[in-house]
């Protein structure tokens, strides 16, 4: 029997539009370069309405006959759909940037289209070369993307780092999948996941290494202390909306990988990886939450705030039950909504004054009123006020972990997300408090208020009514608990 | 009309200011030409909150009417969320609590809110920030009472963290303005109510998780019920208990957190009257009442409620001695009326605590509102620049007396009789706390009329002169003109030659709450056989319902005479219109220690903070980004500045001392994994 090509049809569309996008370029030298990031949009946006089509769908897509590689569900689904709908504003903030800023916009488009790609495939993979090489495509798509600024000395130093390093975790990444396949004789989740729960009382050594290794790898790709310190560099080096995309994209599809492998895979061996994770998550979430207290330019705080959130999402993967899997999924969108809020606004400010240090902030509530008000909305979100996204996103994810019995973490959770408030507060002061450097008013464009706006909205939607959203992520995590 | 009340009325109480704060914020959708003017925006906003005053007052009514009054009228519960994961069902509702101790609740907050938005046409005219001002007002009120009427612990926290938001934006109102010598600035002081509070609120929310997952239910009623049978076990019963008081202790200002509170007094003096009377701070205690069941069942969590309350009632009350600032005296006054209710919930008197807030609404907003018009007579909060002001501003005068003189606990204005129904309380369950609370109620009326005869007798001392009030008297430099608030209105002029009474719109709140100031108290008066107390405890179940204590003669008279002591004493020291009195060599330490708040600040902002943590921890973590990370990147910048080849970077230090930080983090879990499986 054919495997069913059909599953993967916004597979097919991202591939080909970024086929598309790139011969547009090359056959139009005179385009304006900002349309490549329009097109690629569509592109983005088709393969989410594509991804749509297969709600309710539950299917494997079997390479060779009893051996599935993808599975198409609504955990698939969910997430297609939350990395096509990321990709779609990540284009749009990207469009005046690349044309003022970047060459090459039409490969810039592409890749970032490829990028989405790869996450998805990370997302759907339930095979372990295949959840690899998706991984693998995701990556080398970033390492690109980050030091696309091809005249800047930093944005060069940040690609060459994030690849020598990123190409380390992969090693470790891959050293530990051979661990497993060692171990289990598989490398399909299901067939991991049946060897694991038939072995006996002993604990293999060899398992538990391949854990770590592979925690090490994974903890790399979603930005984990200890394996952060390329996070910064790469965030302050990359062009600005491949750091927004970087704390969203990739965080989102690692994971996404993250999760399905250790609650389908790995489940029957919990007890054994779940105080790792447990222990990384609550030093992940302080250091970066404590760290980020110390930052003077945005796009490191951001960093760091993206760590200290990386370290909530990590109490998900130590709990590994269903209803951590909802709120990991609610959580994910939630973040991604505001992160890409709060980035284009740094983009708007940036493509205006060239500056992104928190200092030059100064007196925004005078100058825009608008984006310091979707700044402060932003990051009171990300704080976890109520009214705003962040406040049940991360309630629910707390929840679920005190429900696991991970007490202690949710508790230090608690405790971390007090301290970001204090520096995302630093922030507002400095928006709202301090006389502007340079005066004058200046105008938002008129496309990007508009992603500014639904961004923001989208944010105060998700903290009012977050029924839909959370029962499709609820539907969606039912599927690996299926069992 | 008091017959019954459906829900949608009720849920119209929270609705209508919510309806104003949205309808003012829309209207900036509209270009500003044509914007409707500030003072219609400021009467909608004071028409919705009158209605929802009236449907407070008919809440109040139905539940009077009903079979037994102040038995709890059931509505149901409306789905909000929910989660079925595997055998945990994740249910989050919305619905209304509707009790005795909720109407009370609804129709204090409404009515003291509604004068406030009465009061600050006349305080806020000619402001900039008008509209936002009154936006922000209601959305104060809305998540005040959002707090009161829930029914669940979630809706509740959520309000509860929206009190802090507001709180933020109102304390930082003037947010441009800087600091007054000697004094924080407001966005200082908003900065540290919103984080002070919430360190609180860690205690909180943790105390949710924790209850969430050992009973499966967010229902305050529910909750009760289990932590009454002792279904679960006592010690997480107690854990629940502090965590909870944790943050009531936070919003409540209660001791070793209440130094937000003062610092609170830089926002408009309008909002330092609602925040200190009937919101924010009255939610702490309404939150340790709601759940008094609770704390009933725990032996433990009671003694630290008392305890901590009474420390607090004593600590606040000797700062309140020593300060030359109208308005801290008033906020220490806060905060140990505070304390007050602490102990009184503390050691088992629901109701005194809970009549006690209300009586206190009533005229600690009438006191602060009196400070700010004093404030709008002469532009300053320091007393040492007032004095003689009962001959220019008779009202003012007329209605602060009224207020100190029921705060000081002088028959039978209402202050008396719900301070005598505490120490009466305390007497039962303990001296020593007994003590204590006549200690404090002595304080409260010296300091109380040490504020009168220095702000009111004497000879006028000149106020300050220049155009704005004393917490914006500097209206911020000249670049931030779009910031700056011009208070305009009737007291533009430069200078005051004279100090004048404020005008209408000002005094008429005043008036008004003179009349609960002096009467409300009778509610619960013992010769009417205690009417509120009997709707107060229909809210918590049988069992609690104790007889209230009679009335002692011997407390209450010995508790006025001290009051009378305590002025007698001001009047002897300040009547004659000294402002400096010299201090015996005896008394000086415990003034520098009063006044320093007892280096309450000092230990917090620079020990604790700025010596542990910043030197300590953050400069650690400060240090190992810099070396490791910026030290890294600054290394490889120099190291390529002279190489042209871009790959001799792989071979300078930083990549390696990265691989060096993943090899490590994997090995350091290894090596745990070892000493695990050794074990």
């Amino acid at each position: 029997m054919n495997p069913d090509y059909s599953l993967l049809i916004p597979e097919y569309i991202l591939a080909v539009w970024a086929a598309l996008v790139v011969a547009v370029d090359v056959m139009m030298p005179k385009l304006r370069r900002d349309v490549p990031a329009y097109l690629a949009a569509l592109g983005a946006l088709a393969a989410g309405i594509a991804s749509v089509l297969y709600i309710d769908v539950n299917k494997g897509f079997e390479a060779i006959p009893g051996v599935t590689i993808m599975h198409v569900d609504d955990y698939t689904t969910y997430m297609r759909v939350l990395l096509c709908g990321i990709a779609v504003f990540i284009l749009l903030m990207s469009a005046q940037f690349v044309r003022m800023r970047l060459s090459h916009a039409g490969e810039y488009s592409a890749i970032v289209l490829v990028a989405t790609l790869g996450g998805m495939l990370m997302v759907e993979g339930t095979e372990l070369i295949t959840s690899w090489i998706a991984l693998e495509l995701l990556s080398f798509c970033f390492y690109t993307l980050v030091s696309f600024a091809r005249r800047e000395l930093r944005s060069n130093e940040a690609g060459l780092k994030y690849m020598l390093l990123g190409a380390f975790s992969t090693a470790l990444f891959l050293y530990g999948l051979s661990l497993i396949y060692g171990v289990t004789g598989t490398t399909t989740y299901d067939g991991i996941a049946a060897a694991l729960s038939n072995r006996g009382e002993d604990l293999t050594l060899a398992l538990v290494v391949g854990f770590v290794f592979i925690i090490a790898g994974l903890g790399f790709k979603v930005a984990a202390v200890p394996f952060h310190m390329y996070t910064p560099d790469a965030y302050q080096g990359a062009p600005l909306p491949i750091t927004a995309m970087l704390s969203t994209t990739s965080k989102a599809a690692a994971f996404a990988l993250f999760f399905r492998l250790f609650t389908t895979a790995f489940l029957p061996a919990h007890e054994e990886w779940k105080w790792m994770i447990a222990l990384i998550a609550a030093v992940t979430m302080m250091w970066g939450n404590l760290v980020a207290l110390q930052q003077t330019n945005l796009r490191r705080l951001f960093a760091y705030s993206s760590i200290g959130q990386v370290g909530f999402m990590l109490i998900a993967v130590a709990a590994a039950t269903q209803d951590a899997g909802s709120s990991l999924l609610f959580h994910m969108a939630g973040y991604a909504v505001t992160n890409l809020a709060a980035f284009t606004i740094i983009v708007v400010f940036f493509n205006r004054e060239g500056s992104d240090e928190i200092a030059d902030l100064a007196g925004l509530a005078e100058r825009q009123p608008f984006l310091a008000l979707a700044m402060v909305t932003a990051l009171f979100s990300l704080a976890g006020m109520p009214l705003f996204a962040g406040f049940f996103t991360k309630f629910m994810l707390f929840v679920s972990g005190w429900d696991a019995g991970l007490e202690w973490l949710s508790g230090v959770a608690v405790v971390a997300s007090l301290i970001s408030l204090y520096y995302y507060l630093m922030v507002i002061r400095q928006m709202y408090v301090i006389a502007p450097r340079v005066p004058g008013r200046f105008r938002t464009p008129a496309l990007l208020w508009g992603v500014i706006a639904v961004l923001v909205v989208g944010v105060f939607f998700l903290g009012i009514w977050p029924a839909p959203l959370l029962d499709a992520a609820d539907t969606a995590a039912a599927f690996l608990f299926r069992a | 009309m008091f017959d019954s009340i459906n829900e949608f009325q009720v849920w119209l109480i929270y609705l209508l200011p919510l309806a104003s704060c949205l309808l003012i914020a829309a209207q900036y959708v509209i270009p500003a030409p044509i914007r409707p003017n500030p003072r219609s925006l400021s009467t909608l906003s004071i028409l919705l909150m009158a209605g929802s005053f009236l449907l407070a007052l008919q809440t109040l009514g139905v539940v009077m009417n009903a079979a037994e009054p102040g038995q709890m009228v059931g509505f149901g519960e409306h789905r909000w969320l929910s989660i079925a994961a595997g055998d945990i069902h994740l249910d989050v509702p919305i619905g209304i609590r509707l009790d005795g101790l909720t109407a009370v609740m609804l129709v204090v907050v409404t009515a003291v809110a509604l004068l406030v938005q009465f009061y600050s046409q006349g305080y806020m005219a000619g402001d900039p920030g008008y509209p936002r001002y009154y936006a922000f007002l209601s959305l104060f009120t809305t998540s005040m009472l959002g707090l009161v009427l829930a029914d669940n612990m979630l809706m509740l926290f959520m309000h509860w963290e929206l009190v802090g938001l507001c709180s933020y934006l109102l304390i930082g109102f003037w947010f441009a303005n800087p600091a007054r010598p000697g004094y924080t600035s407001p966005a200082a002081a908003a900065k540290k109510a919103f984080i002070v509070t919430r360190a609180g609120d860690v205690g909180f929310l943790i105390a949710i998780l924790l209850i969430w997952t050992r009973t499966h239910t967010f229902n305050i009623l529910e909750i009760q019920e289990i932590a009454e049978a002792h279904r679960i076990p006592d010690h997480i019963i107690t854990l629940f208990a502090l965590g909870v008081f944790a943050g009531a202790a936070g919003k409540s200002a209660q001791f070793p957190l209440h130094t937000w509170l003062p610092d609170a007094m830089e926002g408009p003096t309008p909002v330092s009257a609602l925040i200190h009377a009937a919101t924010m701070v009255a939610a702490g205690v309404y939150l340790v009442a709601r759940l008094f069941p609770v704390y009933e069942a725990s032996e433990q969590a009671m003694d630290v409620v008392a305890i901590i309350g009474a420390i607090t009632a004593l600590v606040a009350a000797t700062m309140g001695l020593v300060m030359r600032d109208l308005k801290r005296v008033l906020a220490y006054s806060t905060i140990s009326q505070l304390g007050y209710m602490m102990l009184a919930l503390g050691v088992g008197g629901l109701v005194a605590g809970i009549f006690h807030l209300m009586n206190h609404a009533f005229f600690k907003a009438m006191l602060f509102l009196g400070s700010g018009s004093v404030n709008h007579g002469t532009n300053t909060f320091d007393m040492h620049k007032m004095g003689g002001l009962r001959r220019y501003m008779p009202i003012t005068f007329a209605t602060f007396v009224i207020g100190s003189l029921s705060l000081a606990g002088i028959p039978p204005l209402s202050g008396f009789w719900s301070k005598d129904e505490i120490l009466v309380d305390a007497w039962y369950e303990n001296k020593l706390l007994f003590a204590a609370a006549l200690t404090v109620a002595f304080m409260t009326a010296f300091y109380m009329f040490r504020a009168v005869f220095l702000t009111f007798f004497g000879e006028y001392r000149g106020g300050e002169p220049g155009g704005g009030h004393g917490g914006a008297s500097a209206h911020g430099d000249e670049s931030h003109d779009a910031h700056a608030q011009p208070d305009g209105g009737a007291h533009a002029p430069a200078h005051h030659a004279m100090p004048h009474e404020s005008p209408l719109v000002m005094w008429l709140p005043l008036a008004i709450l003179a009349v609960p100031s002096i009467l409300s108290g009778l509610v619960n008066a013992p010769f009417f056989h205690h009417p509120f107390g009997d709707f107060i405890l229909q809210s918590v179940p049988e069992t609690l319902r104790h007889e209230p204590h009679p009335f002692n003669w011997g407390i209450a008279i010995s508790s006025s005479v001290l009051a009378v002591l305590g002025i007698a004493f001001a009047a002897l020291l300040y009547a004659g219109g000294r402002v400096r009195v010299p201090l015996s060599l005896l008394a000086r330490p415990f003034y520098v220690l009063f006044s320093h708040k007892y280096f309450l600040d000092e230990l917090y902002e620079r020990a604790i903070v700025g010596g542990i943590l910043y030197q300590g921890v953050w400069r650690l973590a400060a240090w190992f980004d810099a070396t490791v990370v910026d030290g890294a990147v600054n290394g490889v910048a120099r190291f390529t500045r002279g190489a042209s080849a871009i790959m001799r970077r792989a071979q300078t230090g930083s990549e390696q001392s990265y691989g060096l930080m993943l090899t490590g983090g994997a090995a350091l879990m290894v090596l745990f994994l070892f000493i695990t499986a050794l074990r």
